[in-house]
C-alpha cells in the first residue's frame, strides 16, 4: 500500500476546496466504480438530526484520506432529483463526493433500515461492513482495521 | 351421450376452473381487489385514505410544481371521487417522503395539517393545520398547533376524532432539541382541539422519543390509544404504547422488548388500529440486522397485548398500517420486498391465526414511493399509495373480504 504524504495545513486547506468543489458537483461514472478504491458510503438525509451530526466527522476525515486507497462517498437516502440532492447537500455542508442514483445502482447499493449507516465497500465493490447509526472516526477507522486498511498510519 | 348442465362432473370442472384461475391470480389472495380510479393529479404522492364513521371514504394527497406544494382531498361517493378540494398552498413547506399530512373526518368536521419550514432554521418546521367546522362550512385560517414558538422539528402527525367535535392530535417535538446544556431530545407531545382549533389541552406523553418515526392512534372503548417509537438513554428504539384513562396518560409500556438498539433513525413508525376494546399494533424493527415485522393485539383495550406474531421476515422494508374489519379480523399491510417490492396485506383472525396474503401492488422500495396507508369500512380495506413507475401520482384500491 503506498503511503500517502504527510500534507501541510495549507495543503490540507487546498485539498479540502478541491475536494469541495470538484466531488459535490460531478457524480461517479461507471468507471470510476471501478478504481480500485476502497469506499466509505455514507447514507444521509437532510432530516435525520444524527446524520448531520456526523457529517463534519466524514468531511474530516475524506481530506485526511485524500492520499489513500480509501475513498467517502455519500448517498441521500431519500431519492431526490440530483440537482435538489446537491442543494441539499451544499446546506449540510457535505464535503465529501454525493453518489448520483445511477451510480449508486452501479454500485449494487440496496438502501438500509436505519439511517444514518455507512457501508464499507472493497474494491470489487463488495459490502465488507455495514455500521448502522452513528458513527465515530474510530468506528471507521476499526471497520477498515479489520479489512487490513490503516490508510491514516500507511 | 350428453351430460345434462349441473351433473356432478360439471361441478367438478367448475371447481377446478374456478380453483386454477384462483391459482393463476393467487397473487390476489383471498381478497377481492379492485383498482378504483384516482382523483390525484399527476405530481402527485403523500397520499392518506381515512374514513367517518359513516364509512365515507376521504382521500388526501400533496401535488407539487416548481413553484408550489398544494395539499387537497376527495370524497368517494357511490358513483366516482368528489371534485377535488384544496385545503392549503405553499411556497415553504416541508415536503418529506416519511412525514406527510395527514386528515381526520368525523361528523363534526375535518382537521388536515401540513409542515411549514420556519424561518430561523433550515430544518426546523411547524406543524400548520386548517380546521373545517361542518356548521361553518369553511376552513379556519391556518394555525400553528403547537405553542412552544420554537424553531424546531415539529412533526410526525397522528389525528383522531375525540369527544364532541374534538381532535386529539399526537406530535414528535423537537422543542427540547434546542434547549439545555446537553441538549435534549425529541419529545412525545399531543393535545386536544376544539372544533375551531382551539387547544383546549396539551401534554408531553414522553421526554425521549426516537427522533423520525410515525405515531399512530386509535380510540378504543376506553379512550385513545397513542403508540411511538421510544428512545431510551441507551439507544433502544421500542414500540411503547400509553393510553389516556379518564383524563390522565398512563405510563408508557412496551408492547414487546425488541432490544433494537441503534443510535440512529428507522423511519418507520408503528400502526395502531381499535374496536371497542380491541386493539391491533404492527410495527417493524431490524434487531441483529434482520427485519422483521411483528402484530401484538389486544382485547382490553391496550391494557395488556398478547406475545407478538411475526407478520414476516426477513423480507421486509416495513411501512405498516393496520386495521380492524368488521368481521374481527385484522389486516396489516406492509411492503414485500422478496422480489423488488411489493405492497401487500396479510390477514390474521381474532386468535391472530394467519388466513391469507393480497398483493395489492407492485411498488418501489425507493423512498419516493412514500408508506402505503390502509383503512377499514365494514370488511372492505381501502389502500392508497404513489405509483412511481412513470410520473408519480397518488393511486387507491378497495380490497373486499
Amino acid at each position: 500500500m503506498p503511503k500517502p504524504r504527510k500534507p501541510s495545513i495549507s495543503q490540507s486547506l487546498l485539498v479540502l476546496i478541491f475536494v469541495a468543489i470538484t466531488t459535490l458537483s460531478y457524480p461517479l461514472t461507471a468507471a470510476e466504480t471501478d478504481d480500485g478504491n476502497w469506499r466509505i458510503v455514507n447514507y444521509w438525509s437532510e432530516w435525520c438530526a444524527p446524520c448531520r451530526v456526523e457529517i463534519p466527522m466524514f468531511n474530516e476525515l475524506s481530506v485526511r484520506l485524500a492520499n489513500s486507497q480509501v475513498i467517502i462517498v455519500g448517498v441521500n437516502f431519500d431519492e431526490d432529483p440530483r440537482e435538489l440532492t446537491l442543494e441539499i447537500a451544499d446546506e449540510m455542508g457535505i464535503e465529501f463526493t454525493v453518489l448520483s442514483q445511477e451510480t449508486v445502482d452501479l454500485l449494487g447499493m440496496k438502501p438500509p433500515d436505519v439511517l444514518p449507516t455507512t457501508y464499507l465497500l472493497s474494491p470489487s465493490n463488495e459490502v465488507m461492513a455495514k455500521l448502522i447509526g452513528m458513527q465515530s472516526e474510530q468506528d471507521i477507522l476499526d471497520a477498515l482495521s479489520l479489512q487490513g486498511l490503516t490508510p491514516l498510519t500507511d | 351421450m350428453i351430460r345434462p348442465i349441473g351433473s356432478p362432473n360439471t361441478a367438478l370442472l367448475v371447481f377446478l376452473f374456478a380453483w386454477s384461475f384462483g391459482f393463476a391470480s393467487g397473487a390476489a389472495g383471498q381478497g377481492r381487489l379492485e383498482h378504483l380510479p384516482s382523483p390525484a393529479p399527476s405530481n402527485s404522492s403523500l397520499s392518506r385514505v381515512v374514513a367517518n364513521e359513516s364509512g365515507e371514504i376521504y382521500l388526501s394527497w400533496v401535488s407539487q410544481d416548481t413553484e408550489q406544494a398544494t395539499l387537497a382531498f376527495s370524497r368517494l361517493t357511490s358513483e366516482d371521487w368528489d371534485t377535488p378540494k384544496v385545503i392549503s398552498r405553499g411556497n415553504n413547506w416541508f415536503v418529506n417522503w416519511a412525514d406527510f399530512p395527514a386528515l381526520s373526518v368525523d361528523a363534526s368536521g375535518m382537521v388536515a395539517h401540513w409542515l411549514q419550514i420556519s424561518a430561523q432554521g433550515t430544518y426546523d418546521y411547524d406543524i400548520r393545520a386548517r380546521f373545517y367546522p361542518k356548521d361553518n362550512t369553511t376552513w379556519t385560517a391556518a394555525r400553528t398547533i403547537h405553542t412552544d414558538g420554537i424553531s424546531a422539528e415539529h412533526g410526525f402527525v397522528s389525528m383522531l376524532p375525540f369527544d364532541n367535535g374534538t381532535t386529539l392530535i399526537t406530535w414528535l417535538d423537537g422543542r427540547e432539541t434546542k434547549q439545555g446544556n446537553p441538549l435534549g431530545a425529541m419529545t412525545l407531545r399531543a393535545g386536544i382541539f376544539d372544533k375551531s382549533g382551539a387547544n383546549v389541552s396539551e401534554w408531553e406523553l414522553d421526554h425521549r422519543v426516537c427522533d423520525c418515526c410515525q405515531t399512530s392512534s386509535a380510540m378504543t372503548e376506553k379512550g385513545p390509544i397513542v403508540v411511538y417509537r421510544d428512545r431510551s438513554s441507551e439507544e433502544v428504539r421500542d414500540i411503547y404504547a400509553t393510553r389516556l384513562i379518564e383524563g390522565a396518560w398512563t405510563l408508557p409500556q412496551p408492547l414487546h422488548n425488541d432490544n433494537w438498539q441503534i443510535a440512529g433513525c428507522p423511519v418507520n413508525g408503528p400502526s395502531v388500529a381499535a374496536m371497542n376494546e380491541r386493539v391491533a399494533v404492527a410495527w417493524f424493527s431490524a434487531k441483529d440486522d434482520t427485519p422483521k415485522i411483528q402484530l401484538v393485539m389486544s382485547s382490553d383495550s391496550g391494557q395488556s397485548f398478547s406475545d407478538p406474531i411475526v407478520v414476516e421476515s426477513p423480507n421486509t422494508n416495513g411501512r405498516v398500517g393496520t386495521v380492524i374489519l368488521e368481521s374481527n379480523e385484522i389486516v396489516v399491510s406492509w411492503m414485500d420486498t422478496t422480489d423488488g417490492a411489493k405492497i401487500v396485506l396479510s390477514r390474521y383472525d381474532i386468535k391472530g391465526n394467519f388466513l391469507d396474503i393480497t398483493e395489492v401492488a407492485s411498488s418501489s422500495a425507493s423512498r419516493r414511493s412514500g408508506f402505503p396507508i390502509i383503512e377499514a369500512v365494514g370488511n372492505s380495506v381501502y389502500v392508497t399509495w404513489t405509483d412511481i413507475s412513470t410520473t408519480p401520482q397518488v393511486k387507491v384500491a378497495r380490497i373486499d373480504y
